[in-house]
């Protein structure tokens, strides 16, 4: 305590200004501010509170689902199965409560799949040290040849009113679903930045055989994180069967590519070591945005997805700039 | 000593002058000259970084003319080599220290690759491959098909059939470095009488071994590099181990070691047994049988040359990579999992990797996150990092070990060698450890924290910690250790008290020559 740690005069004010500007989620945040302003000018109607309601709801699936991306992304993982294991997942309940499960043991059973679902995923990249692309990528195909084999191809319904509920009513002027995506990202933001299992998940990214020889447990993390993932999958794919009052067993195709988009977009690093669940949702408010406003101003669907490709590029090099400017 | 001998012409067909080659502006040769006579294995030793493959590199041309001073002159015309394949053209063929051969093509693929034969329409004409292959494996005595996969072939094999691939340029200088560093001690005597049949045809060779007994058996003349500088060429008939020795290692500054006066206490850490199977050929073992204590308050250094199998030692010790069965590692009496590092370390035992940007630090992590990594269970409380305490810790370290940096926020990338390496001590140091191991704590550290970290290593026996050190700088190790255990073929080769131990006797056991010679 003798004053030496204060001997460099550092001015306060610059780091913290440098801290704001290259803060990953600032990539997003002005576009998204233009984009919102643009469309806003070209069709007020976006600004109508049943529009922005809509934009957050669909915000939230991607959201959800991006959660576990961001982490799994963050330890230099990656899960391309999730569409199909969000079809699954919502197939699943919906199957349950037609077999008569009590709506929340429905609930429980479509998670449990995903659950179950991880574990396999984790297990293989874990233990059998397949590549996580690749491992993923026939789980993508499993995940829904199973859908297609236990529905038979034919979407389930009539779901009860209950289960339905969940995905059309809400509370405080807001679905349930936006509700559930808050509480999710408040709770993952506090998991990913200030404990010791977050720590481990950004180590693992960062160097693993760092992390590995500094005693954290690699395999275990990395296990967790799949099956974190294929859970929010379920999850998100079981409140948009309630949504739609049906499961469809074709939902959620391409998705997985879509919540990735987002994670990029909102900042997360493709090579591991950096990300957050504030950027990743930002990234996904971003894509729906863009892709409500879009339909707004009349840019026919096929030019849409031009764009969204495009911007997706950018994102990605925006990162490899930063990582360029920060060594 | 320039009288003919029975070998009639003794010119030299190749010639290095006064080559001085930098990086960054760091000499790793300096003023080197040297030659080769037709005819003739002339040998090159010298410690780990002492600038024997940068000399070969020139040679082979992989370090392009313009990068080095002075000059490269064949059969008397100055040669200036832009690239391998300058240098292939001109009649050097350079056989690598790893095996660059593809396991999964033929023995004749092999041979030609890049240049199979080709007839009418570009076709490869496969029975002209066949039929130079064949006659290649019989010049370096290979009796297989050449269409074999190489993947059956043994680590001797394979080496021949590069050699046989360097003999296909229809070179007249071979340059082999390390090549019997993958053989094992029968496999390397039949390569070594392949070399002299070699020889008899008229070849001429460069021949870098660590291996002194190899060097005694084939060399016609010997060069001891150091630090970058060329200590002595001899002929043959002035050989001496002790010479050789004696010019390998030299004489150093005592002054930077800063002397102690510990007793060792009782044993902190008993290793016996260990083996270590190699990661890619089944059935060989890489390290086996290997037993060895600590006690607390010691520095024991562990010995031998690069590949001696120092590093995986310790960390099959460590539980970072599997060792065989049998093994048993014990902490005070109680037996360690070996199976995890992350056991190791609850056990006690902490690690600093030898190459600390792949294993030893987080590059996208800042100060005080690479500080605590080994010890987050001790700054949380159920789970939750306590941020303020986490700050504390890593400042408190920056000052005592002095890291020179901005604060425990700073980026450790943007630290120097030295700077990260006490980062990454200030790691293990955080935890109560028992056993400390330091795989070449001071490499790419500048002098100042190299003198640091020698206080630090006397700091910490003082509090009666075991120290495991490996050095490739036999200076430091001579000075800092009380023990020395030299590695050597995987086994244990020797191991003597500080008052034993010398130079001499630590190189002569890495070297495995028989104490006679």
């Amino acid at each position: 305590m003798s004053g030496t740690g204060k001997s460099k005069p550092i001015s306060p004010f610059r780091p913290s200004v440098k801290r704001i500007f290259l803060a990953r989620e600032m990539g997003v945040t002005i576009p998204l501010l233009f984009l919102v302003l643009l469309i806003g000018l070209r069709n007020p109607a976006f600004f109508s509170l049943d529009n922005l309601i809509n934009v957050l709801r669909s915000t939230s699936f991607t959201f959800i689902v991006g959660i576990g991306m961001t982490m799994l992304l963050v330890s230099a993982g990656l899960d391309l199965s999730i569409g199909s294991v969000f079809a699954l997942g919502g197939c699943a309940a919906g199957y349950a409560l037609t077999r008569g499960f009590p709506i929340p043991l429905a609930i429980v059973f479509g998670l449990l799949v995903g659950f179950m679902v991880g574990f396999v995923n984790g297990g293989i990249v874990v233990w059998v040290k397949i590549p996580t692309f690749i491992t993923t990528l026939g789980m993508l195909y499993m995940a829904r040849g199973l859908v297609l084999v236990t529905t038979g191809g034919v979407p389930i319904y009539p779901l009860p009113a209950g289960f339905r509920a969940l995905g059309q009513e809400g509370v405080a002027g807001l679905p349930y679903i936006i509700w559930i995506a808050l509480a999710l990202g408040v709770a993952a933001d506090f998991v990913l930045r200030q404990t010791t299992y977050g720590r481990a998940v950004y180590a693992i990214g960062g160097n693993e055989e760092t992390a590995r020889l500094s005693g954290i447990r690699v395999s275990r993390v990395k296990l967790s994180l799949y099956m974190i993932t294929s859970v929010l999958a379920t999850l998100a794919g079981t409140l948009q069967s309630a949504r739609l009052g049906s499961a469809q067993p074709n939902m959620g195709q391409g998705f997985e590519l879509e919540v990735i988009a987002a994670v990029i977009i909102g900042g997360t690093s493709l090579f591991g070591g950096a990300g957050t669940i504030g950027g990743t949702f930002l990234g996904a408010l971003f894509l729906t945005v863009l892709k409500n406003g879009m339909s707004m101003v009349h840019i026919r669907p096929d030019w849409q997805q031009i764009i969204i490709g495009a911007i997706i590029i950018i994102a990605a090099g925006v990162d490899q700039w930063r990582r360029r400017l920060h060594r | 000593m320039t009288n003919a001998t029975s070998k009639g012409n003794r010119e030299p067909i190749l010639e290095l002058q006064n080559v001085t080659k930098r990086f960054f502006g760091v000499p790793a040769l300096r003023d080197v000259s040297l030659d080769l006579r037709a005819g003739e294995i002339h040998a090159l030793v010298g410690e780990n970084g002492a600038g024997k493959s940068t000399l070969m590199k020139i040679l082979s041309g992989s370090y392009p003319c313009h990068e080095y001073e002075g000059e490269v002159w064949l059969n008397g015309q100055a040669q200036r080599f832009r690239s391998p394949g300058d240098a292939e053209a001109a009649g050097i063929a350079m056989i690598y220290q790893e095996l660059s051969l593809h396991l999964d093509l033929t023995i004749g693929e092999n041979i030609f690759l890049g240049r199979l034969p080709t007839g009418r329409a570009g076709l490869v004409n496969w029975a002209s491959a066949w039929s130079r292959s064949r006659a290649l494996l019989e010049e370096v005595g290979l009796d297989e098909s050449p269409r074999t996969v190489l993947r059956q072939l043994s680590a001797n094999q394979q080496q021949r059939v590069a050699i046989a691939k360097a003999l296909a340029q229809e070179p007249c200088i071979l340059i082999l470095d390390e090549p019997t560093a993958a053989l094992s001690v029968t496999e390397a005597d039949r390569l070594m009488e392949m070399l002299l049949e070699l020889k008899g045809d008229g070849y001429a060779c460069f021949y870098i071994s660590h291996r002194l007994d190899e060097v005694l058996r084939i060399a016609d003349r010997v060069t001891v590099l150091r630090d970058g500088m060329k200590v002595s060429t001899c002929e043959r008939a002035e050989i001496s181990v002790a010479r050789i020795i004696e010019d390998m290692v030299g004489r150093r500054i005592e002054a930077m070691y800063p002397g102690r006066t510990v007793t060792p206490g009782p044993v902190v850490l008993r290793v016996e047994n260990l083996s270590v199977p190699h990661p890619s050929i089944p059935g060989k073992q890489l390290l086996e049988g290997i037993s060895l204590e600590l006690r607390r308050g010691e520095i024991l250094g562990l010995a031998g040359l690069v590949g001696a199998g120092r590093s995986e030692l310790v960390k099959a010790l460590f539980g970072a990579i599997k060792a065989g069965g049998g093994t048993r590692v014990e902490i005070e009496g109680r037996p360690v999992a070996s199976d995890s590092p992350h056991e190791a370390i609850a056990a006690g035992i902490g690690l600093v990797t030898e190459d600390r940007k792949k294993d030893g630090f987080i590059a996208t992590m800042d100060i005080k996150q690479n500080i605590t990594l080994a010890s987050l269970s001790l700054i949380a409380t159920r789970g939750r990092i306590d941020r303020a305490r986490e700050r504390a810790v890593a400042e408190d370290f920056i000052n005592r070990l002095s890291i020179r940096a901005p604060g425990p926020d700073a980026s450790i990338i943007s630290l120097s060698g030295g700077n990260q390496q006490k980062t990454i001590l200030a790691k293990w140091l955080m935890r109560p450890l028992k056993v400390l191991i330091l795989d070449e704590p001071t490499r790419g550290v500048d002098v100042g924290a190299k003198v640091q970290i020698y206080h630090l290593m006397n700091e910490l026996v003082g509090r009666s910690l075991g120290i495991i050190m490996i050095s490739s700088e036999l200076p430091e190790l001579l000075a800092m250790c009380d023990r020395f255990v030299v590695l050597g073929r995987g086994r244990i080769q020797d191991e003597f008290t500080r008052a034993e131990a010398s130079a001499e006797r630590l190189m002569r056991a890495a070297t495995i020559v028989n104490t006679d010679q």
